[in-house]
């Protein structure tokens, strides 16, 4: 016997690791018409684990202090050894971590596998995707520079517009009538804490789901594209005959990650100044408004919308109203045909959609 | 099987590669973790006492930047870098005042680096330096 | 969106309002009594409020009460000489005046054929630089036009051409600064160094003197070599990490290729 088959057996014997190995990974199947989308929710993880790692590196270095936060930053960039790096790597990370999450969303909307069983999946997703939105945009504010807080000035007034709880509302999000220490304060303790743990808990929750329904079948290259399941009991399903995910799908995981991989180095090392204005490099200074103060990519289309509505208020509620019919989507769109070719109307509807949200974002750019 | 000796070779290339690439990835987050030495490199300038007679300032350059040693009327020496803390211009030293004077706006610091007046926001930073044997020794 | 922009309008005032009722700040326009009367005053009274806002002194929070004195908070003694008042300046008291905070351009000019002719015909340093629309110092203040007032432009021209050079590398150094900053690197301890070294060498024009111009010019291009030869070391550096970089996602893209060929033998 081998060193490594002894080691395997010693762990085995006492807690059944290879049963696991088996119904985990090299048993658990996948339909055979699976494609590089089912891939997206992997290189998530990955990414989010990158965060956390960059993340309690900068820890070390980075003081959550108004006066200091910015020289921290700096410092980290010209000083501590590889500190740019670390801090390339975070920035670049949370701008890719949206697009892959948009992406996913995206796959799994057009695919319609947000349907039933599957409604928890996409209402724990969209929970998430409001945290990676929360964590996006209280980081943003941490390097204390003048596009830190003009940009979280803009965001945290735009709550106001919600009548009679709306002025108190961007108080007790500032931590005072404008962003400043205390605004720092909450803010870290947010994107350091609370909605990291948050998103862990709910991934977890997300992946529960995941485990207990079974992976869905894409509707492409099928007969039969209609959603069978009857809502008369629980029933796992199955793929028999299918892809074992270890080591089949693993690799086509690794083979994603590994591409994602490398487009992100191509920006941390080539392109790292395209997520960075100058202003990103000034110090703050709340007695002085930047010209052209713009949100993030991932926020462009909610700032054009706001600057697009006569009243602040309307342009808030159309947005939430928005997002909340994207939230209850499984309960408005309960047609059992799965196939986005048989479904005109909704392509319609989902196609139009994204490219007005593209559009409004790439008016707010110009704008 | 050809495929088994196939699949073993790439995962052998693809394996190595992964370990070669962790490593490489390792050793930025060591050098970034490590205590970094907190010895200067700066060169250290020596300066003959006798250079600087009481109420006098001497200028000498100290790690590519200005700096100047003062011995005060009162006997006592300071090592001060000369770069005034508002706009990085550098400093003078008025004998008949026994204080620094900077030409660009102004500002007025006393023998010791402490800001007296005008637009500097810090103090001159000091700079350690031994006496010993008649030699100033900065740095 | 009128209106939404008034509403916008409207609530950054009263933000900023808010704003300078709640912190102690550096006097600014809103809290400066003088201000406060002088900007509605009709003629020579009115007008420095407006020369002033343009200026370099009024980008950095330098108000009336730092070079007239009095009390800019008190509206009642604001002129008052016993708050510190100095009214305006006679012709002879103006290099004193502005010589407060520009000592060591004083001490030069004073030294110069353009000081030994102060009231007597001579410039002051109104005359050149203006008294509130101050701006940020540039060659260009030596043209025909201003020197050509008093004297034919030969000899300024003379000390022009001197300076033109030293000049050019001092705004080419300053541009690449600002285009470092702009990618994140810290140019704090650099730009002050620059700062110096043109300080030094636009104090250098008041002596009114080429040869002492030409002289000086070589130390200050030295200076300026220094700061290059940091840059040049920061750009190697740079180069070096592209390199690394593409090791990176060559690897990246290698065992992208690896993980997919080793998929391919499963089918």
């Amino acid at each position: 016997m081998t060193l490594l088959k002894r080691l395997i057996d010693w762990i085995d014997v006492r807690i059944g690791a290879r049963e696991v190995a088996a119904k985990e990974l090299t048993g658990y199947l996948l339909p055979r018409n699976i494609n590089i989308w089912y891939s997206m929710g992997s290189i998530l993880l990955f990414i989010f684990a990158m965060q956390v790692v960059t993340g309690m590196l900068l820890l070390i270095y980075y003081v959550p202090d108004a006066d200091k936060a910015f020289k921290s930053v700096t410092f980290i960039m010209n000083e501590v050894p590889f500190g740019w790096l670390i801090r390339l790597c975070h920035v670049v990370g949370s701008n890719l971590m949206v697009l892959v999450l948009l992406f996913h969303m995206l796959s799994v909307l057009l695919m319609n596998s947000y349907k039933s069983p599957r409604e928890l999946h996409w209402l724990t997703g969209f929970i998430l995707f409001t945290l990676v939105q929360g964590i996006s945009l209280t980081g943003y504010l941490l390097p204390w520079s003048q596009l830190s807080f003009w940009a979280t000035t803009v965001a945290t007034n735009s709550v106001g517009a919600i009548p009679a709880v709306g002025q108190y509302l961007v108080e007790f999000l500032r931590g005072g009538k404008l962003v400043g220490p205390p605004t720092l304060g909450r803010f870290f303790a947010l994107h350091v804490a609370l909605i990291p743990a948050g998103i862990a808990a709910l991934v977890g929750v997300h992946l529960f789901f995941l485990q207990r329904t079974g992976i869905s079948t894409p509707p492409f290259g099928q007969k039969e594209t209609t959603n069978k399941w009857k809502g008369d009991g629980y029933r796992y399903e199955n793929h028999p005959g299918g892809i074992p995910f270890f080591p089949v799908y693993a690799l086509e995981d690794l083979r994603s990650i590994f591409i994602c991989l490398a487009c992100f180095l191509g920006l941390v090392f080539f392109f790292p100044n395209l997520l960075f204005t100058k202003e990103a490099f000034l110090p703050a200074n709340p007695l002085q408004t930047p010209a052209h103060i713009k949100p993030e990519w991932y926020f462009l289309a909610n700032y054009q919308t706001l600057k697009l509505f006569p009243s602040e208020f309307l342009g808030l509620a159309a947005q939430g109203a928005a997002m909340t019919l994207l939230a209850l989507l499984p309960f408005i769109d309960r047609s059992p045909e799965r196939h986005p070719l048989k479904r005109p109307l909704f392509m319609v509807c989902a196609l139009g959609g994204i490219m007005l949200w593209i559009g409004l974002g790439i008016w707010g750019h110009y704008s | 099987m050809e495929n088994s000796g196939r699949r073993t070779f790439l995962g052998i290339c693809m394996g190595g590669l992964t370990a070669a690439v962790a490593a490489s990835a390792i050793w930025p987050v060591y050098r970034y973790l490590a205590p970094r030495s907190t010895t200067t490199t700066t060169a250290k300038v020596e300066i003959p006492e006798k250079d600087v007679p009481a109420g006098e300032a001497k200028f000498f350059e100290f790690g590519g930047e200005s700096a100047v040693v003062v011995r005060r009327s009162g006997g006592g020496l300071i090592a001060l870098s000369a770069v005034c803390s508002h706009m990085g211009c550098i400093v003078q030293w008025e004998k008949d005042r026994q204080d620094f004077l900077c030409p660009c706006h102004g500002g007025h610091y006393t023998a010791e680096g402490v800001v007296l007046s005008g637009p500097p926001p810090r103090p001159l930073t000091k700079l350690p330096f031994t006496v010993a044997n008649g030699v100033i020794t900065v740095g | 969106m009128r209106l939404r922009e008034t509403v916008m309008n409207l609530t950054g005032i009263l933000s900023a309002v808010l704003l300078f009722a709640l912190l102690p700040l550096p006097a600014t326009a809103a809290e400066i009594v003088c201000i406060n009367c002088h900007e509605s005053m009709p003629g020579r009274l009115g007008e420095p409020v407006k020369l002033w806002q343009d200026s370099i002194h009024a980008e950095n929070g330098i108000a009336c009460n730092a070079c007239h004195g009095g009390d800019p908070k008190d509206a009642a003694n604001a002129m008052s000489p016993a708050r510190g008042f100095l009214g305006a300046p006679q012709e002879t008291s103006i290099p004193a005046f502005c010589g407060r905070c520009h000592v060591g351009v004083m001490h030069d000019y004073l030294a110069s054929a353009h000081g030994k002719m102060l009231g007597r015909g001579g410039p002051t340093c109104v005359t050149c630089h203006s008294n509130h629309q101050v701006f940020k110092a540039s060659l260009d203040l030596i043209n025909e036009k201003s020197c050509g007032r008093c004297h034919s432009f030969e000899r300024a021209r003379l000390l022009r051409a001197a300076m033109q050079e030293t000049e050019g590398m001092i705004v080419a150094m300053d541009q690449r600064l600002s285009a470092y900053n702009g990618k994140g690197m810290d140019t704090e301890g650099l730009e002050k160094r620059l700062f110096a070294v043109r300080n030094r060498f636009h104090t250098l024009f008041h002596n009114v003197d080429v040869e002492m111009v030409k002289k000086e010019s070589a130390a200050i291009q030295g200076d300026l070599k220094k700061i290059q030869d940091q840059l040049t070391a920061l750009d190697q550096e740079r180069r070096k990490r592209k390199l690394a970089g593409a090791g990176g996602i060559s690897a990246m893209l290698l065992l992208a290729l690896f993980a997919h060929l080793l998929r391919k033998t499963y089918d």
